[in-house]
């Protein structure tokens, strides 16, 4: 059985691209290839131009950090400062350049008030935002998030949204792997289907997910707003891309009704 | 890992091995185990290893076996360092580190082909008391939860940077910590849970539970206990002749 088979694809820097698919259809097996966790049997992963299989995990983690689904697999210090030093240290960063990281870190996460605290005591958000924290510490060109709102409330999951929003206004290459697709939407990413492992679509979110025939057979669903702005019958000339557009939008319909 | 996965794990397989009842495969294990340890010379034990392997061969486990051989190997060779620098002799050394490898593979083979409803069996069968039947089988059951968390775990340091094979014997040791404490306190977490889950579906409400499964001794399980003790006695009086007697 090949759990990826005859997947092309190519990011670029800057880009946002989202991966979505059912159980099984080899999102993360493919995002585990671009750190060289797992290597191709056949044909080739680059980074930067750089073949995968002639170079070590911890090179190209470097350059690409990989936030993995479930914080518990990866929080083992004994303060949350130290749970954020940990990669750079491996990366041999000097001790100022850490210190300097490991501040900016603790800000943009909001996690300054636990710095001493012990990880494994945090909250499911806060252990989340832990693990993105130490990987964008060390800065890496690409950050690839694997489930990112699984297990996050709604408040943590709107918190997310910022930072993501935040990390595209820094250049950032960002690739979300998630089943969420309510959460990718305001993102308005590039998205990329798959089903059996393949890649079966790859476009604009908006005109990807438009597809009801294509998503059916990747058994994705299409976002609650989309559905909204499809069944409308003088909807707009583009979907909704958050809910205060479409309440604005009914609202100016309301008004033309009573001025009319 | 491997070692740990591949030799201890059971694999359902259709054999004439698997077939046997739970408790001729441990009377076999243990026969196998007792030979490798009152063999003395380096062919006697070398028969034991081909004999161990002859019965995975049988149980179609043959490649598992001798995976799990292949990374005893290094224990192995550390045994045999050890006792020949030890001045215990070249041939002893061999015997002892072939012994090893026999032990070992005598407890992979019940181990692999003995599923973690018969070891419930066996042990229920044995009067151990329930809750301790209950914890080591799920133990075991656990063991490939445990080895995919632990792969998962060595996938998420890898992706900060650590090198496992880098560095001295202190630092590669070193190196296991952020392995071993997410793994630890994983299953720790996963055990309370399973204990409350336990616990909210009833578990330990009814004194004597009955099994539905019963074990049955067959006419095979008797011809294959009768060969494997006579086989044993056959070695034992061998043993005895030849300290008492000389060669």
């Amino acid at each position: 059985m090949k759990a990826l088979d005859g997947v092309t694809l190519s990011i670029g820097g800057g880009e946002t691209v989202a991966i979505v698919g059912e159980n099984g259809a080899g999102k993360t097996t493919l995002v585990r290839h671009t750190n060289g966790l797992l290597k191709p049997t056949s044909g080739s992963v680059k980074v930067d131009g750089v073949e995968t299989r002639s170079t070590t995990t911890a090179t190209l983690s470097r350059k690409i950090g990989i936030a993995f689904q479930n914080p518990d697999h990866q929080l083992f210090s004994d303060s949350v400062e130290n749970e954020v030093r940990f990669a750079m240290r491996n990366f041999r960063f000097p001790e100022e350049r850490i210190a300097e990281r490991l501040e900016w870190a603790l800000s943009f996460f909001g996690l300054e008030q636990y710095r001493k605290s012990s990880p494994l005591v945090l909250s499911g958000g806060e252990k989340k935002r832990l693990t993105l924290a130490s990987i964008l510490a060390w800065d890496p060109d690409v950050v690839v998030l694997d489930e990112p709102t699984v297990g996050q409330d709604s408040l943590q999951k709107a918190k997310l949204a910022q930072i993501f929003s935040l990390l595209r206004s820094t250049g950032k290459t960002i690739v979300i792997v998630s089943h969420d697709v309510e959460f990718l939407w305001p993102l308005q990413p590039r998205l990329v289907v798959m089903s059996g492992g393949k890649v079966v679509a790859d476009g604009e979110m908006a005109k990807t997910m438009a597809d009801r025939g294509l998503l059916e057979g990747a058994r994705v669903t299409q976002p609650q707003l989309l559905r909204l702005y499809a069944g409308l019958r003088d909807a707009p000339a583009s979907p909704f891309v958050d809910v205060s557009q479409a309440r604005d939008w009914a609202s100016g319909k309301k008004s033309g009704r009573r001025g009319g | 890992m491997y070692w740990l996965r591949g030799g201890f794990v059971f694999t359902r397989v259709v054999s004439p091995f698997h077939r046997l009842d739970p408790r001729i495969k441990l009377l076999v294990s243990l026969e196998f185990f007792l030979t490798s340890l009152i063999t003395k010379t380096v062919p006697e034990v070398l028969a034991v290893l081909l004999a161990i392997l002859g019965v995975a061969a049988l149980a179609k486990s043959l490649k598992r076996i001798a995976r799990t051989m292949a990374f005893s190997g290094l224990f192995a060779l550390f045994i045999f360092a050890v006792n020949f620098l030890f001045g215990i002799g070249l041939l002893n050394a061999v015997v002892y580190s072939v012994r090893f490898l026999a032990i070992i593979s005598s407890t992979s083979i019940f181990f692999v082909t003995t599923s973690p409803d018969e070891l419930e069996q066996i042990m229920t069968w044995m009067h151990v008391p329930r809750d301790v039947v209950f914890a080591f089988v799920t133990a075991v059951r656990f063991i490939p939860v445990v080895m995919l968390d632990a792969l998962q775990i060595m996938d998420a340091q890898k992706s900060r940077g650590l090198e496992f094979e880098r560095g001295n014997v202190v630092k590669r040791v070193r190196n296991m910590v952020p392995i071993m404490i997410p793994l630890v306190v994983n299953s720790v977490i996963r055990s309370g849970e399973l204990a409350e889950a336990m616990e909210s579906r009833a578990y330990g409400s009814t004194p004597k539970p009955t099994s539905l499964y019963k074990m049955n001794l067959r006419w095979y399980d008797a011809a294959v206990a009768a060969a494997g003790l006579a086989v044993l006695a056959a070695v034992a009086l061998y043993i005895y002749h030849y300290v008492h007697f000389g060669a």
